[in-house]
């Protein structure tokens, strides 16, 4: 990395607003190693970079003891060969760490999920650099790999009963991503049983064994329908058993080898009491709750790099200000035992720890998250379950590390609300202006209701929502908490303007898709289009909300969740898998990237040829084959219809109409619990990813270019009548009766927004996005010269970060595409 | 419409269309077939402007033809 | 060599066939001690990493 002018100041660097060179000269000198020594694993513009390699450790144990427990039942079985890589998988200890734990043997490695899906694995093949030495012994060990594992992974189980043309479809890559297994995805932690509750593993495993012992005597009792489920329970009991227990041994683990280190080989005596210190938190957590700060963060990072070793988690839903605060309180404030500065150290390296985290991903999801390896969006504020404001000095220290270690992952959600403090909101402020991308700011009022209206969550638990990924809340409560992200229900909506524009044909993946709506060129009205959008919309979100609804349904049956389980209260309780929908309410939702495009593709077409009659439906149709070849000026006539984000009632109205008609279908469509499916439109990079595949469409796009950036923002440079015009268009929306989230970014001026006048101009800006009731904002604080320059010179700029869509990465690691697209934001003079 | 670079000259749909990243100007990122270079094109006028080099920019407000799509509004 | 004839194995208090052998490394960005169990009568493969004393 580039070096900072030697002779600038921090005040001379925050004039020229170069905050990443201030972090380096403020953070500790701990902090700063364990910075610089993260290997970033997230894909540059979908590549590797050089030095990661795939883990071949973790796939190699986890097969060989798979292969040997074959007639276990799915759960058993699992759990033994997960317990047998943690208990063989190398394990380390970074120098100066205090805090321990990843999922791959060696720092540079990145898991490869063996048993997910044989069309990932394959994929190993074709990634250059970052196979390990020797590559040609490793690539015979992961052909073998994967043959054993062809047909039998959880997708390909998954994909033989599914409907074979809702298979080729959603295979197809058109209307959606994602795979339906918990295998892939990620999960919601029950953190009020783990945390709030003070259960360790070992009070679990009292738990499990009395049980066990009540369902054991049940089975030799008297005979009846209700002993029969017990037989196939008290199997994953006993694999909840196994996995804790193993886990415990992992803990064991670090503290022997913290143990070893300090009494043979260190010889700093300050480190080598850090080192007895680590050794006694690992022999502490997990097995029991935790003491103090230093156990609850790493019993929460144990919690979270085992439920990453049995599945490919791609988010991180946690609210440490909350789940933590006890424990900081009593170190920091009641007994002293850590000054803030020692505390803030932790809890910069509890950000690190999450930082380094990575796992293989298909190239599909490397594209779509272009620079990062997941969505770890925690959240941080909102109100406790009393509605009293749960803000508190550790949320002021995470917003405080974020700003000294400037990691892309994870990134905070800030739930606001009308009692947070304004010391609160300037360190939120902070983090903006100093070009994080991050917190989000929710609102935190309009969500809770959302909950309840959508799910039915009670008041109390809907209060304890946490980011499931980018924008989703969810609670952490017995009930409450989501097992596996529905990855697969994403869905790519600019197909439902293209497929009612193209009689359900894809023109791009040649095949006929959605259903027959008639031929376009031949719609006599608006209506007509409508309708026809209406059944494309519905057809969409059937296909892949089937989809995920079969593969939740069969998990416990194709994949399974020993682990996990063993940490849900209800799955304890109830020896089901963790996955099974029984005694969860439901909490889905549907992923709607690329949503925009169709109010204003809509707006267009109404206003041009139904309306202005400037041009025909036929002439359309045709400009749209020729991806607006030979038609330039009548592309530009359809990019200067009336456009989302300017306050026009022409178009804001159709978009309300839509949302209006996805909203119904939402209540229709029923999860594995019964309960609804709304929308949430956000993007993450899926706006890149699906340029090329994404036709042309009647708000002026081509085919290759970059689709807008999400949510409900606008298309990036259309937003031409200012910011509150862009809130106001936005606060037409229902945020809690028309979806579940809507995602929206706003690109603000650093120069504006500099100094004390910056920060009320900002608050004032918040209090109206709050009275517009709208449930997300989140902010780009970066320049378009800064932007520029890092372009010219990535060497020197390669701690810039940005917020992308839903997650923020650094500037360098993301596409030309992405960054050029990221530029042409308008930035909003507030 | 001829290449700024080698010269090729073809119809405009004959230079592979790339990306515009900026949806309200009539300029986009061709191809060339012949020589690959990847050049900045008007679109109304059918004509191209110039070449992009891969470490300069692509386009509209980024870096390298700053200014470039003056048709579009700031 | 086997790896109970090596200062950088550490045998299980409970079962001293069985050990963990600890490994210091420097890689580009990161100096760190691995570690991972082995059998004590086995014998170390040419591979495994010698032991480098810490640079204080």
């Amino acid at each position: 990395m580039a070096e900072p002018v030697k002779d600038l100041n921090v005040d001379d660097l925050e004039k020229k607003q170069e905050w990443w060179w201030i972090a380096e000269k403020k953070r500790s000198k701990r902090l700063d190693y364990l910075r610089k020594a993260v290997w970033k694993k997230g894909a540059v513009g979908g590549n590797y970079a050089p030095g990661i390699k795939v883990d071949l450790e973790l796939p190699t144990l986890f097969t060989q003891m798979y292969n040997w427990w074959k007639f276990d039942p799915p759960m058993l079985r699992r759990a033994k060969a997960n317990a047998h890589v943690l208990d063989n998988i190398t394990i380390f200890i970074t120098d100066h760490a205090q805090l321990v734990g990843y999922m791959g043997s060696l720092p540079h490695t990145i898991l490869w999920r063996v048993d997910g899906a044989s069309i990932v694995n394959e994929e190993l093949y074709n990634e250059p650099g970052i196979i390990p030495e020797p590559v040609e012994e490793n690539l015979k060990k992961i052909a073998d790999l994967n043959s054993f594992w062809a047909g039998q992974t959880a997708v390909d189980k998954v994909a033989r009963l599914l409907d074979p043309e809702d298979a080729v479809k959603f295979l197809s890559g058109a209307i959606g991503w994602g795979a339906p297994t918990s295998a892939y995805g990620y999960s919601g932690k029950d953190y009020e049983f783990l945390f709030a509750k003070r259960n360790g593993f070992s009070d679990i495993l009292a738990m499990i064994e009395e049980r066990l012992e009540n369902a054991e005597d049940r089975t030799i009792g008297t005979p009846g329908p209700d002993i029969l489920p017990l037989y196939e329970r008290i199997q994953n009991w006993e694999a909840m058993k196994v996995i804790l227990e193993a886990a415990i041994r992992y803990a064991n683990r670090y503290a022997r080898l913290a143990r070893t280190i300090a009494e043979n080989y260190e010889t700093d005596p300050v480190r080598k009491e850090e080192l007895i210190r680590l050794a006694e938190t690992c022999e502490h957590v997990p097995a029991h709750a935790p003491r103090n700060l230093q156990e609850s963060f790493q019993y929460d990072h144990f919690v979270q790099m085992l439920a990453r070793l049995e599945a490919h988690e791609g988010a991180w839903p946690a609210r440490p200000d909350y789940y933590h605060w006890p424990y900081y309180n009593k170190d920091v404030n009641i007994d002293k035992r850590l000054t803030r500065g020692e505390a803030l150290d932790l809890v910069g390296e509890f950000l690190i720890r999450a930082y380094e985290v990575g796992g293989f991903g298909p190239r599909w999801a490397r594209e779509g998250l272009q620079g990062i390896t997941g969505t770890w969006v925690w959240t941080l504020g909102g109100v406790k379950k009393d509605g009293s404001d749960a803000c508190n000095d550790l949320t002021v220290a995470l917003l405080q590390a974020a700003r000294l270690v400037r990691v892309s992952n994870p990134t905070f959600g800030f739930r606001w609300h009308p009692k947070v403090s304004d010391a609160v909101m300037r360190e939120v402020f902070e983090c903006i202006r100093h070009g994080l991308g991050y917190p989000s700011i929710r609102n935190d009022p309009v969500l809770v209701k959302n909950a309840m209206h959508w799910h039915g969550h009670p008041l109390e638990e809907a209060r304890t929502w946490v980011h499931q990924a980018c924008m989703s809340p969810c609670p952490t409560t017995k009930s409450g908490v989501q097992p596996m992200r529905m990855a697969s229900a994403t869905a790519n909506c600019a197909k439902m303007i293209e497929y009612a524009l193209s009689n359900g044909y894809d023109h791009v993946v040649q095949m006929q898709m959605g259903p027959k709506t008639g031929d376009p060129a031949k719609f006599a009205t608006f209506e007509e289009l409508f309708t026809a959008w209406v059944a494309q919309m519905e057809w969409i979100m059937n296909t892949l909300v089937r989809t995920v609804n079969l593969g939740r349904y069969k998990d416990p049956e194709f994949y399974g969740r020993p682990f996990l389980s063993a940490t849900y209260e209800r799955s304890v309780e109830s020896g089901l898998d963790a996955v099974s929908p029984v005694g969860e309410r439901g909490n889905c939702w549907v992923t709607f990237f690329t949503w925009v495009e169709n109010a204003d593709s809509l707006a267009a077409v109404k206003k041009l040829v139904f309306d202005d009659k400037k041009y025909t439906m036929a002439e359309l149709v045709s400009a749209m084959r020729k991806n607006w070849d030979g038609n330039e000026q009548m592309r530009l006539d359809f990019v200067n219809a009336p456009k989302w984000g300017n306050d026009d009632d022409y178009v804001d109205d159709i978009m309300i109409r839509c949302l209006r008609e996805v909203a119904r279908h939402s209540k229709e469509i029923k999860c594995p619990c019964g309960n609804n499916w709304p929308a949430l439109p956000e993007n993450v990079s899926g706006n890149i990813h699906y340029s090329s595949i994404v036709g042309s469409l009647p708000n002026g796009r081509r085919l290759g270019d970059a689709l807008y950036d999400g949510g409900i923002s606008p298309g990036p440079g259309l937003d031409k009548k200012g910011p509150t015009a862009v809130l106001k268009s936005c606060g037409k929306i229902d945020h809690v009766g028309d979806g579940r989230a809507f995602l929206l970014n706003q690109r603000l001026s650093p120069t504006q927004l500099a100094g004390e006048k910056g920060y009320q101009l900002w608050k004032a800006y918040i209090r109206t996005w709050a009275d517009l009731g709208l449930d997300h904002v989140q902010f780009n604080m970066v320049s378009d010269e800064t932007l520029r320059a890092a372009q010219k010179d990535p060497e020197k700029y390669q701690e810039v970060i940005v917020r992308v869509a839903g997650y923020s990465a650094h500037f360098v690691d993301i596409s030309r595409k992405t960054q050029d697209n990221i530029i042409q934001r308008t930035i909003q003079g507030i | 419409m001829k290449c700024t670079e080698c010269g090729f000259e073809a119809p405009v749909a004959k230079f592979r269309y790339l990306y515009n990243a900026r949806i309200d100007a009539s300029i986009t990122l061709r191809q060339c077939p012949q020589c690959q270079a990847w050049l900045a094109v008007d679109e109304l006028a059918g004509s191209a402007q110039q070449k992009v080099g891969p470490g300069e920019a692509p386009w509209g407000k980024s870096a390298g033809i700053e200014g470039l799509a003056k048709d579009a509004a700031s | 060599m086997k790896y109970k004839e090596s200062k950088n194995f550490f045998p299980n208090p409970d079962n001293p066939q069985r050990g963990d052998y600890v490994e210091r490394v420097v890689d580009p960005r990161q100096a760190y001690y691995k570690s991972r169990p082995v059998n004590a009568d086995d014998e170390i493969p040419e591979t495994a990493a010698e032991f480098v004393k810490p640079q204080k």
